[in-house]
């Protein structure tokens, strides 16, 4: 427990997954603090957490018209100055559209809003998941309509030179092919990070309990508030 | 045969509520532009072959009203042009 | 002049508002009366019907009448739930009309005062050339909406028959919590106190009723200008929830009433009316989303995400507070006052008062035409023997009815706000709660086909079914909701087939002691005089025991017993998908009351404790039989590597397994308990059958005289199978 860490979560008009958020990172032991959009500078923090939804409707493009919001200037500045930000689902979408994180998620290719229990594996071990280990397979809930993460010409091999692959889709194995592929991302990409930014596709923050269908998300948040190892029993 | 490009504009018809010009809209104005108001369709382009350029916009005229477009709550136009590669 | 035939009210009706109010009503009034005593806001046709169902029960915190039931789940929750249909808006545009369609009864819920928790879809398509792009249409609004606005959609069902192929049924059950004692409603509202509107600028959405009128303002070239399709915008709809959760829940406004059909019109007078106040409306104090719109088109306008409030002045303060923090459109539009009328004003001119007694109270209802069930022509019920056939159980389970639905729940949102423990995947929904116990289980049925030939014994069965799917876990039901889906309650047969199916479902409702709390009629559901199977969609929603361990639907291991609770004594096959498939009409089947009765009674008082008597896990039997209760079963295993072999008494045959005699179950029971599942009939009362057991391996094999044997991948192949085309 670390009833310390104080964890700020960005509610945007639209946001719908703030209080499971909120709800997992106090079941976690750490503080939530919830922060308006309208703010234009954060409070003393320990982190920052973008949680999923359909911020603005999904209008435009998915968190295209959040990544405007007043609070992204103060999030992009304590991101500079090394606060750990996470984007979830929603939250990835707007620090891709905003230019922390590379890359964009498109719509899937099937058209169609994709709700399911999917396998991801830990690609690259990461500084900011402490205990979480390379070849960990999480089971976490997606739902989203524009997650197929692709990025630009000649982006990729650099993403994964640099270890900067996060998470990939999947099987239950850890194989990772196209079988496995919800939502034709490239490589299989469920989340990337950028030093002390991180997005992911999946929702940790719906797999919190047995009776949910999964712990793992328990895990993955406990990691990244640096309670990995304990957390994890 | 020649090869025509038909771009077609699609939009919400007057009066059609448009939920994503609305919220687009706010943010815009929000960002301080002197902002009234936003509507928000799409751009289709298509690649035609037909005999002449008015055989062309007929055919998209059709294409328009068959399947491009919802009549029950969109509009279009259709503007037709020589396409060469 | 406009007349009665415009605003669609017939020469009697117009002769009892002359004599009502002691004068003709102006233009404006007459709009009004016409939207407010049409059969959408009146329910006329069916209210005297309507009334046979029971409402009364122990659990029952609100019952008909207001935007939704509720009824007490524990000590700390209310659950207020309710289906409602948008079936020819969502025809006419199927992604449109689908989603404005959950927009509105979500709606429904928050003016309850309860949080939206799960929404659930029945949903039921043709077998033509244009099911499969409404069917897509329908599920993609269903779920733009639900998904945006962040409600998971836990359960639903999909029928396909060609009655609906020019008549799809779009119905929503929605479901939401409050604290236990919260009072929130629209009979709250007080002399003194401002009315305001929040929400969405006002356009000219839906102004069906109003075409006629609206065609004179506008004249035949701006046919174009006038939108009849209502665009539902999720992103409002949030802030519109939580802006109005937030008022109630502190307690800032009297009364709360959403703006559905005839929008202002029936919001205010509605109002007004279950509170026994009088109200003031300015209408040009309403925000409008267009230029030059007329008093009548802002009355009658159905633009959706509105919300009317009725604030105390003290409150004021607050709420326009709350309302700037969401950015919320809002206007004062009027206030509330002592007295019986509705009175509509634009700034100092009187443009229309009417007694609201009159306006909303002295619709005449339609009396009930005929008290006496009228048995409908069928084929004498399928009795004879009929041995089984290994397709059969390919074609039952390859059926649209009864084949994997995971292409449309995967397109929901089935898993935000971390309630859902079983989502659409089974076939109830088991949602934890607070702090856990009790939970929620909703279930929905619409077996249409039951009710096709007789739909007295249909809206029975629908009820049965409902209820055993929540029996199945062990669950103690709390209340109902109806959705009625009938043809042209003008016609005879339609009337009838529609007064039969709600007898039905009060006769069941009544024999099981659990109270309809609300619901929704939609009719003239018919196309070139044909009329759609009269349709109940039930939706249940019951007090689950013990939400983080739900009792399993599928048998853990190799070897345990298999037995069927209350398997009917003569087994019929009318109304169930292999009677369509061997193209028999065949009316369904009389249900024995009393001793499903003893079942559902047995069910909720053995789960609790099942790991005592060595219950394992329980089904209901529904559509496609026991024959598919047992495959699916087996089928939701991953992998699939159990099995199941079933041993029948010798004259049991293909009725046995395909039947769909609702009230009957598979238990999956430990052998170890074998002595207490023997006597059970004795020491509970209830008919229990050892009808097998599970196998290690994977496949069906059925010994009745002769054995068959059903491959699982195979069957799972059917199950799997997509597309509606070969449907007969």
């Amino acid at each position: 427990m670390n009833n310390d860490l104080s964890v700020g979560i960005v509610i945007f008009p639209g946001s719908n997954c703030d209080n499971d958020t909120i709800a997992a990172i106090f079941a976690l032991g750490a503080k939530p603090v919830v922060l308006d959009y309208r703010l234009r500078s954060l409070p003393v923090l320990d982190r920052v957490i973008l949680p999923g939804g359909f911020s603005y409707g999904d209008y435009l493009r998915s968190g295209a018209l959040a990544a405007a919001a007043p609070i992204m200037d103060a999030v992009e500045k304590a991101a500079a100055n090394g606060l750990p930000v996470l984007g979830i689902c929603n939250g990835f979408q707007i620090l891709c559209e905003r230019g922390l994180l590379p890359g964009a998620l498109l719509p899937n290719p099937s058209g169609k809003f994709i709700c399911q229990w999917q396998t991801v594996r830990v690609a690259n071990e990461s500084p900011l998941f402490t205990g979480l280990h390379q070849g960990r397979i999480l089971r976490l809930p997606i739902a989203h309509h524009e997650g197929s993460y692709r990025t630009a010409q000649g982006q990729l091999a650099d993403l994964f030179d640099r270890g900067q692959v996060f998470l990939q889709y999947s099987d239950p194995e850890g194989q990772s092919h196209g079988l496995t592929n919800p939502n034709g991302s490239v490589a299989n990409i469920a989340g990337v990070q950028n030093r002390n930014v991180v997005g992911l596709m999946p929702h940790p923050e719906r797999a919190m309990a047995t009776y949910l269908g999964s712990r793992d998300g328990a895990d993955l948040l406990a990691s990244w508030l640096g309670m990995g190892e304990n957390a994890v029993c | 045969m020649t090869q025509f490009r038909l771009t077609f504009l699609v939009g919400l018809k007057a009066g059609i509520l448009d939920p994503a010009g609305q919220a687009t809209r706010n943010v815009l104005q929000h960002m301080e532009y002197q902002v009234d108001d936003v509507r928000i369709g799409k751009w289709i382009q298509v690649i035609v072959s037909a005999k002449t350029k008015d055989q062309a916009l007929a055919i998209g005229q059709e294409m328009g009203e068959r399947i491009l477009s919802n009549p029950v709550m969109e509009y279009f136009e259709v503007t037709v042009q020589a396409y060469e590669q | 002049m406009l007349t009665h035939q415009d605003v669609g009210l017939s020469a009697s009706e117009d002769q009892e508002i002359v004599q009502l109010l002691g004068r003709r009503p102006n233009e404006l009034e007459l709009g009004l009366f016409g939207a407010l005593w049409s059969e959408h806001c009146s329910y006329k046709s069916s209210k005297n019907l309507l009334a046979q169902l029971p409402h009364q029960g122990q659990f029952v915190v609100q019952g008909p009448g207001g935007n939704a039931g509720v009824v007490q789940l524990s000590a700390d929750w209310d659950i207020a739930f309710k289906i409602e249909s948008h079936n020819h808006p969502s025809f006419v545009e199927p992604l449109q009309g689908a989603a404005t369609g959950v927009g509105g009864i979500l709606r429904d819920i928050v003016a309850m005062g309860a949080r939206p928790i799960a929404i659930a879809d029945i949903l039921k398509f043709g077998v033509n050339e244009q099911a499969p792009a409404l069917l897509h249409g329908v599920v993609e609004g269903i779920g733009a909406y639900g998904n945006a606005i962040g409600i998971p959609n836990v359960t639903g069902s999909l029928g396909f028959s060609a009655v609906y192929d020019a008549n799809p049924l779009v119905n929503v059950l929605a479901v939401g919590m409050r604290r236990h004692g919260l009072q929130v409603g629209a009979d709250g509202a007080r002399p003194g106190s401002v009315l305001i509107l929040i929400g969405q600028g006002t356009g000219r959405d839906g102004i069906h009723g109003a075409s006629l009128l609206a065609s004179r303002d506008f004249g035949a070239e701006t046919e174009e200008m006038r939108p009849t399709v209502q665009v539902g915008d999720p992103f409002m709809g949030k802030l519109l929830m939580e802006a109005t959760l937030a008022v109630v829940g502190k307690g800032f406004a009297d009364a709360v009433q959403d703006l559905g059909a005839a929008g202002l019109t029936s919001s205010t007078a509605e109002l007004a009316y279950a509170s026994s106040v009088g109200l003031i409306v300015d209408v040009s104090k309403v925000i409008c989303r267009e230029q030059n719109m007329s008093p009548y088109e802002i009355m009658l306008s159905e633009t959706q995400e509105r919300m009317l409030l009725s604030v105390p002045k003290q409150n004021l303060a607050s709420v326009l507070e709350v309302l700037a923090w969401y950015e919320l459109p809002y206007a004062e539009i009027g206030r509330v006052v002592a007295g019986d009328f509705l009175r509509i004003e634009a700034g100092d001119q009187v443009l229309a008062e009417l007694p609201t007694s009159v306006l909303v109270g002295s619709c005449p209802r339609l009396p009930v035409m005929h008290d006496v069930r009228i048995w409908d022509a069928g084929q004498p019920s399928v009795l004879e023997k009929i041995g089984l056939q290994s397709r059969w159980g390919y074609q039952v389970l390859g059926h649209p009815d009864c084949r994997n639905r995971s292409s449309v729940y995967q397109r929901y949102d089935s898993m935000i706000g971390t309630r859902t423990v079983w989502g659409p995947e089974h076939d109830v929904a088991v949602m934890h709660i607070g702090n856990g116990k009790p939970g929620l289980c909703i279930a929905v049925a619409a077996p249409a086909r039951w009710a096709a030939y007789d739909s007295y014994a249909g809206g029975i069965g629908a009820v049965v079914a409902a209820l055993s799917l929540v029996a199945a876990q062990g669950a103690v039901p709390l209340g109902l909701t109806d959705g009625i889906n009938a043809g042209n309650p003008a016609k005879f047969e339609p009337y009838r087939k529609m007064a039969d199916l709600i007898r039905g479902i009060g006769k069941a409702a009544e024999i099981f002691e659990v109270p309809v709390t609300g619901g929704n009629v939609s009719l003239h559901n018919e196309t070139e005089g044909q009329a759609i199977w009269p349709t109940a969609a039930i939706g249940v929603v019951a007090r689950h025991p013990n939400p983080e361990h739900p009792i399993a639907d599928a048998p853990p291991d190799a070897g345990v017993r298999i037995l069927a609770l209350n398997p009917p004594a003569n087994p019929d096959l009318g109304g169930s998908v292999l009677a369509e498939i061997l193209g028999r009409s065949d009316r369904y089947p009389v249900l024995d009351l009393r001793a499903i009765q003893h079942s559902l009674r047995f069910l909720v008082e053995i789960i609790p404790q099942a790991e005592t008597v060595g219950l394992l896990g329980c089904r209901a039997v529904g559509i496609g039989g026991l024959f598919f209760a047992v495959a699916k079963s087996l089928m939701t295993k991953t992998p699939m590597a159990l099995g199941a072999n079933l041993v029948l008494a010798g004259d049991a045959d293909a009725r046995f397994v395909f039947n769909e005699m609702a009230g009957q179950w598979v238990l999956f029971v430990d052998p170890e308990f074998q002595s207490f599942w023997d006597h059970v009939s004795e020491t509970h009362g209830v008919s229990v059958v050892d009808i097998g057991w599970v196998t290690g391996s994977p496949e069906v094999v059925i010994t009745a005289g002769r054995s068959l044997t059903w491959p699982l991948i195979d069957l799972w192949r059917a199950y799997r199978k997509g597309g509606v085309r070969d449907v007969r």
